[in-house]
């Protein structure tokens, strides 16, 4: 067997995510890492440029704590569950300090991992074109998108975006091997292009598995492990967020985090109490178990809907 | 208030209006909230064909309780293909849907909306999420509903921001751009139905909604609102269709506030 690449969450965020590096967070509304984002936070990690097509809490979170200097997303919000308002205290009152963003569209910020992940340059969308996200642009200047005619000559013009290929990636999945070939099934988000164009992937999962489960369905496999540098065990990784099979999203937390947040006061109460305050997700699930109790965390764990099995064989 | 069907509020008529918009066999990419609920009971009445599409990449969804979320786990059981955003808007990307829904701080006489902000972009007085998949969807679905909050200050006579073009300065200005989507075919607002001169491309009002009034609509709107010559009041929902849309597209109130 090769090298297990499991380690601490601790260790994976001291090991391979630098202050000013480029990092590219998997996922979309379900499944994002939360063990891995409060491990950065915790760590004071400073002057990154994160990058997900869309962002939540946890990009709030990062940008209350001044762990971020720049975003490249299309959207950072909490949907119908109300507004992020670090972000918003950010790009009005520069609290805590200034950020930019360049804003794209949710695709646009995956054809710009299509094309890191692939290895070409830019790639055409026919997105943007026409919107003041052509005019408007922070510090990638004229490198943020260029609209030019088909060279191919069909006389339409499309808006090329350079290729995105952060320093490091994480995301959170249901499961991996400690070489780091990770599955994830229900809704992929930005997976696999986000993780296929970092340059270094670290996974955190509810289980581990063997080389040989995974040998058993590798169609469901979404990164390779040679991408991976760390493995994190991290059951409930992902919540407040959803991991489909494993629990349901916890509104009532998200709400709460929407409430509690809305002032800074509030929402350094909130981070005392769970990020701070806490030393790893271990004593993250505890206090949540404490503070909420067993059954309203047991609540959340997904029932059983099993898929039927394929015939893998030759 | 909920068990009788024959008294409905502006966001029950808002569902309906939206539900009557779909046609049945179309491919529709759907949010949250209102548009949710409206497609939702036009799969349920006169659209059992329609295909529901999700941005977070789910084809042909059937999801056996209300997702609050266009990520919502509920929305993976049962549905026809399960990917993610590239497969999700890829499609739309690609020109191959009919329909999709959006909303937004502001629309402004030619449907151009505003998702990023209030005031100057680089000192917003206000910051929203951004363009999201709003863009893409606006410029790669065949037609697009909006649904509205109707205020005179979102309903600007010119956005602050165009995060998704509708048609621009109006007229062929749309056409330049060679979009897949042909632009917002109607507004679905708080107050009534508007949509879009086949000509000027203008926003003009068809309907206003039972209980409001023409000039309560001009009011809240922030240019001088065109008003069609033959303009009427919004057909009430039948009390069959607020049945369906709180007991079986919204049974536990998560969208519909319970009375």
């Amino acid at each position: 067997m090769k090298k297990s690449k499991v380690i601490s969450a601790k260790e994976a965020v001291s090991g391979f995510i630098s202050d000013g590096m480029t990092v590219g967070i998997g996922g979309f509304f379900h499944s994002p890492s939360y063990s891995i984002t409060h491990e950065i936070i915790r760590q004071k990690k400073a002057h990154l440029t994160i990058c997900q097509p869309s962002f939540n809490e946890h990009a709030d979170q990062m940008i209350g704590a001044g762990c971020v200097d720049r975003i490249i997303s299309s959207y950072v919000w909490m949907e119908v569950f109300g507004p992020l308002y670090c972000f918003r205290r950010a790009m009005e009152k520069e609290i805590p300090h200034k950020i930019e963003m360049e804003d794209y569209t949710n695709f646009a910020v995956m054809a710009r991992y299509l094309a890191g992940s692939l290895g070409v340059p830019y790639i055409p969308i026919n997105s943007m074109k026409g919107s003041d996200m052509m005019k408007y642009r922070a510090w990638l200047g004229e490198k943020k998108a260029i609209q030019m005619k088909d060279p191919f000559g069909s006389g339409q013009e499309h808006v090329l975006v350079p290729a995105l290929k952060p320093d490091v990636g994480y995301f959170h999945c249901q499961r991996a091997d400690e070489e780091g070939n990770s599955q994830m099934w229900g809704i992929w988000g930005d997976m696999p292009w986000s993780m296929r164009a970092c340059k270094e992937v670290i996974v955190s999962c509810e289980e581990i598995i063997t080389r040989e489960q995974i040998g058993r369905d590798p169609n469901r496999t979404i990164v390779p492990g040679y991408k991976v540098v760390a493995v994190v065990h991290a059951p409930f990784g992902a919540h407040p967020k959803h991991c489909q099979g494993y629990y349901d999203v916890d509104r009532d937390f998200i709400f709460k985090y929407i409430r509690e947040s809305a002032t800074e006061d509030g929402w350094k109460r909130y981070m005392d109490e769970w990020v701070y305050g806490v030393a790893d997700r271990d004593e993250y699930l505890k206090n949540y178990v404490d503070t909420f109790g067993m059954k309203k965390f047991l609540g959340l764990k997904a029932k059983d809907m099993m898929s039927t099995s394929v015939n893998y064989g030759f | 208030m909920r068990s009788d069907y024959t008294k409905f509020t502006m966001e029950e008529m808002m569902a309906v209006a939206a539900a009557r918009e779909i046609e049945d066999g179309e491919k529709v990419i759907i949010g949250t909230g209102l548009p949710l609920l409206g497609a939702f009971l036009a799969q349920k009445t006169h659209a059992p064909n329609m295909i529901a599409i999700y941005e977070s990449g789910g084809i042909d969804c059937k999801p056996i309780a209300t997702p609050l979320s266009v990520a919502d786990s509920v929305l993976v059981p049962g549905s026809a293909m399960q990917g993610g955003l590239m497969e999700g808007l890829g499609i739309v990307h690609a020109g191959e849907l009919d329909l999709g829904f959006l909303g937004g701080a502001q629309i402004d006489k030619y449907g151009n909306l505003n998702t990023h902000v209030i005031g100057d972009y680089r000192k917003p007085k206000v910051r929203f999420a951004g363009s999201g998949g709003a863009n893409d969807i606006g410029t790669g679905c065949k037609r697009t509903i909006v649904m509205m909050l109707h205020q005179k200050q979102r309903f600007p006579e010119k956005v602050d921001f165009v995060s998704t073009p509708g048609y621009f300065g109006g007229g062929k200005e749309r056409e330049k751009y060679g979009f897949y989507g042909n632009g917002p075919s109607v507004v679905i607002s708080t107050l009534g139905i508007l949509r879009f001169d086949p000509e000027t491309k203008e926003m003009y009002l068809a309907s206003y909604h039972p209980g409001a009034t023409v000039a309560q609509v001009k009011e809240n709107t922030g240019w001088d609102l065109k008003v069609a010559s033959d303009v009427y009041e919004t057909e009430r929902p039948a009390p069959e269709l607020i049945r369906i849309l709180r007991e079986e597209c919204d049974p536990t109130g998560l969208f519909l506030k319970k009375q």
